[in-house]
């Protein structure tokens, strides 16, 4: 229920983003009516319609270009998550590169410490992740915006160690009565899994350079190495193991972008729209 | 593109409110009883059933409810070790509640055993299995009111108890 909570305040969050963005399109949108080829003249107080000479009317939209850079930033929810929870420290770092206009070079490095109480099992997973892929862009921007809505694939692969802090027997006939929780301390080191994630993100800009995004992950396990007596209850990066080879995350992240070249997009001549006959 | 969206949510929606929901399921096979047969000691290849049997473990007023009744009719009976011990006494009370004072009959058998944790599931936690001691097994002797043994003759089926689907302890009487 908590984390369903939060999903819904981090869409709400990026949701409002979006309607700062609408508000700088309704401007944009008058220069487009620039391109109109006919003009309202005043005439003695009768309006007339005139014809613009025929030069006019081809309007060529100025070249847009389309910046290609590198973009950093962080993990907002692992950041934060560490002050009110203290169970859980972890950082994330996310980046990307723009390769072509719409692909992009995606990866996120992390570390979480976290320890899980469950009723039966208490255990600290402590360990670094690296996720690598890439992002497709399947969102068209309107002029020089720089918004992502994207799906993307990568691969992780998290090396770590958990201790099990403590656990409970499960006894159906607890005819000597229920024994409370045994304190175990037992250490499993060396342990690693890697799996294949299905991400579908947005990314918003919010000022200058600065974007905010949040996307979602689909997880499926491809390799782990489970200690014996035990399980990966809990995988860095991975997070919370289930009994398939599923798991779900999600970031809500905010990064800087650096660009670092421009590159001209084809200059697109608006068709003359067809003169209704009079 | 919306519908891949969509549907990613959805699923991370439903994955989401699964956490702490998880049970154990009854199925599992969890920390195992200890499954007794017992045998006619004249015909040791047949079953035997005991009448009104009790089984009291130690420091226990009530006995262990098997089938829903303490009283044991029938030819197996099984019965829970203790899990934070290497050893349980059990008090086997024949005839138990009999008006006719001279059926009922006590014997104390007390049982050694190696334990040892094993991981289940994040839902069952762990689970303890039991190894009967290879050189001691049990200990059998008559209660503190001596009137002679029921039980004639004890013998080790299976020393590991790892589930309840086989016999670990045969009894003739």
């Amino acid at each position: 229920m908590k984390h369903t909570l939060k999903y819904i305040f981090s869409i709400c969050l990026v949701f409002s983003l979006f309607l700062v963005q609408a508000q700088e399109t309704t401007t944009l949108k008058n220069t487009i009516d620039s391109t109109s080829t006919e003009a309202i003249i005043p005439d003695n107080g009768n309006l007339k319609t005139v014809k613009l000479p025929e030069e006019q009317q081809q309007v060529v939209v100025p070249a847009k270009t389309n910046r290609y850079g590198l973009r950093v930033g962080v993990d907002l929810y692992k950041l934060t998550r560490g002050l009110y929870d203290s169970d859980y420290k972890g950082i994330e770092f996310v980046g990307d590169y723009r390769l072509t206009k719409k692909y992009y070079l995606a990866a996120e490095l992390g570390n979480e410490n976290k320890t899980t109480d469950d009723t039966r099992l208490n255990f600290t997973t402590k360990g670094s992740y690296l996720k690598a892929g890439f992002d497709y862009n399947a969102y068209e921007n309107w002029l020089d915006m720089e918004n992502i809505i994207s799906i993307g694939l990568r691969y992780g692969f998290s090396t770590f160690n958990q201790e099990l802090n403590s656990y409970k027997i499960y006894n159906a006939n607890p005819y000597f009565g229920e024994i409370p929780s045994i304190a175990s301390g037992e250490k499993f080191n060396g342990l690693t899994a890697s799996w294949i994630e299905v991400v579908a993100g947005v990314k918003a800009k919010v000022f200058d350079n600065v974007f905010m995004g949040f996307s979602l992950r689909l997880n499926l396990l491809v390799s782990n190495k489970t200690p014996d007596n035990f399980e990966n209850l809990y995988i860095p990066g991975f997070n919370r193991t289930y009994d398939g080879d599923f798991g779900v995350g999600f970031n809500y992240t905010v990064s800087y972008f650096i660009p670092l070249y421009k590159k001209k997009v084809e200059a697109v001549v608006v068709p003359k729209k067809p003169q209704p006959k009079r | 593109m919306k519908k891949i969206i969509l549907l990613v949510l959805a699923i991370a929606f439903t994955f989401s409110g699964c956490e702490k929901d998880d049970i154990c399921d009854a199925d599992t096979i969890t920390t195992p009883r200890l499954v007794i047969s017992f045998y006619d000691i004249n015909n040791p290849s047949e079953l035997k059933s005991v009448t009104d049997l009790t089984i009291i473990g130690e420091g226990k007023t009530e006995g262990i409810t098997f089938n829903e009744s303490t009283l044991v009719n029938g030819s197996t009976v099984s019965i829970p070790l203790k899990i934070d011990a290497d050893a349980t006494s059990f008090s086997f009370i024949l005839n138990y509640g009999n008006s006719d004072t001279a059926l009922v009959n006590e014997d104390e058998l007390k049982l050694n055993y190696s334990r040892e944790n094993v991981f289940v599931s994040r839902a069952c936690g762990f689970k303890t299995e039991f190894t009967l001691d290879p050189i001691t097994p049990y200990v059998h002797t008559d209660a503190a009111v001596a009137d002679e043994k029921w039980i004639q003759y004890i013998a080790v089926k299976n020393s590991t108890i790892d589930n309840e689907n086989e016999t670990h302890l045969e009894i003739y009487f």
